[in-house]
């Protein structure tokens, strides 16, 4: 059997074992969806990559921490991801990069079919949503890059999230709320409505 | 549908997380409640601003540098074990194999020592001599056999082919630093003897050059 048929809990047991290939799978598995979740949490390219490395230094140094019997693979380098920007955003509450675009690895049109002045729009555009993303207390923020972001249904962000559906709910709602006070805000725009009234 | 229950669904009505006829209901509530109906134009455009940062962070992936760094861990986490736990194994085997080496040759020098008439004869008398003290007889014994070296006191018998012979011209009185017995009165002359050294650097034996006078005088 080929190493990309492998379940992550039997990748995860070669690597523990000094496997490079089965190591490598895993993390092209995981590494995407754990570093955009650390990167729209933290706004940060430099964190998110910290984060990720962190998560999966982890699992090379302590592989025996994965208990199968309590979730899959995915689950279990979530968790740790999750703590991991937690724990971050509590050092660094309003940490913001200026260089986004520069390490992100985000994706890019072609530059020959956008104009200057569309890149510099969109990229202003960007720039306003993601300050008000980070401007969100980190649990609002999580609900919102769950669902908002991720597109995950009420259950999955509450199964991430590790708290009830009503929570996330009403953690989202709070955030939204939060997020179009100042999206309007940055744009300068007065307020139409809000959620809270 | 009321204003509260339309914050709570009425916003997801562009998702797939509501019904069709809560989206219904949340359309109907929002033509009649103008409060309700700027709260969900007011997210769709943060919804549209929304799309587009999430656009632009869709396809994100850390660095390669990550996956560098990270397998560079691995090896270093793994492989130090596999070498250390190897090299172990050779080394306990090796060591192992050197000390049954050594025993063995040891045992084998010993037995062809043992049954060479040489050490046959020169190991009793030397047993024999250290066993007589106390050192006067020693001397005597040396002086008798001639060529045996006189054991000195607290020396272990070895044989002479094992340590090293020098000649030494030496004061008597210095025999006395050796243990032996020296006569005060011609303690100051000068004499030649073999001085019989161990491998570790310890006197074990000395022997007078065949000289009447100084056989004499060491009486």
């Amino acid at each position: 059997m080929k190493v990309s048929d492998e379940r992550d809990d039997v990748l995860l047991r070669y690597a523990a074992k000094g496997d490079e290939t089965a190591f490598t799978e895993l993390y092209r598995r995981h590494q995407a969806s754990l570093y955009r979740y650390a990167l729209r949490m933290t706004g940060s390219p430099w964190s998110a990559e910290e984060v990720v490395q962190d998560v999966f230094m982890t699992l090379i140094r302590q592989p025996k921490k994965y208990d199968a019997d309590r979730g899959e693979v995915g689950a279990f380098l979530f968790g740790i991801t999750r703590n991991r920007v937690m724990k971050h955003l509590e050092r660094s509450p309003r940490e913001l990069s200026l260089d986004e675009d520069a390490e992100s690895g985000s994706s890019r049109q072609p530059a020959d079919l956008l104009t200057p002045a569309f890149w510099a729009e969109r990229h202003e555009r960007v720039e306003q949503v993601r300050e008000a993303v980070m401007s969100l207390p980190p649990e609002f923020r999580e609900a919102v890059v769950l669902c908002e972001l991720e597109e995950l249904s009420y259950e999955e962000a509450a199964a991430k999230s590790g708290c009830p559906i009503g929570t996330i709910r009403s953690r989202l709602h709070r955030g939204r709320a939060l997020l179009m006070a100042r999206l309007e805000l940055l744009r300068d725009v007065p307020r139409r409505a809000s959620a809270g009234d | 549908m009321n204003c509260e229950e339309f914050q709570l669904i009425g916003l997801d009505a562009g998702t797939g997380r509501i019904t069709s006829a809560e989206k219904a209901a949340a359309a109907d509530h929002a033509s009649v409640c103008a409060k309700c109906a700027a709260l969900a134009d007011s997210w769709e455009a943060a919804r549209s601003e929304l799309s587009v940062f999430a656009e632009a962070t869709r396809t994100a992936q850390a660095p390669a540098r990550v996956q560098m760094r990270l397998l560079q861990e691995l090896r270093s986490q793994k492989r130090p074990h596999v070498v250390y736990r190897r090299a172990g194994i050779i080394a306990a085997w090796a060591l192992a194999t050197a000390a049954a080496i050594v025993g063995v040759v040891s045992w084998q020098s010993w037995r062809s020592r043992a049954n060479t008439p040489q050490a046959r004869a020169s190991v009793p008398a030397v047993i024999n001599s250290a066993q007589e003290s106390p050192v006067s007889d020693a001397v005597l014994v040396a002086d008798e056999d001639g060529g045996n070296f006189t054991p000195l006191p607290g020396a272990l018998p070895i044989d002479a082919d094992t340590g090293a012979v020098y000649e030494v011209r030496m004061q008597r009185a210095s025999l006395g630093a050796l243990g032996l017995p020296v006569n005060e009165e011609d303690a100051s002359d000068w004499i030649n003897v073999d001085l019989l050294v161990a491998e570790d650097g310890t006197p074990q034996g000395v022997r007078l050059h065949d000289d009447a006078n100084q056989l004499a005088s060491l009486q």
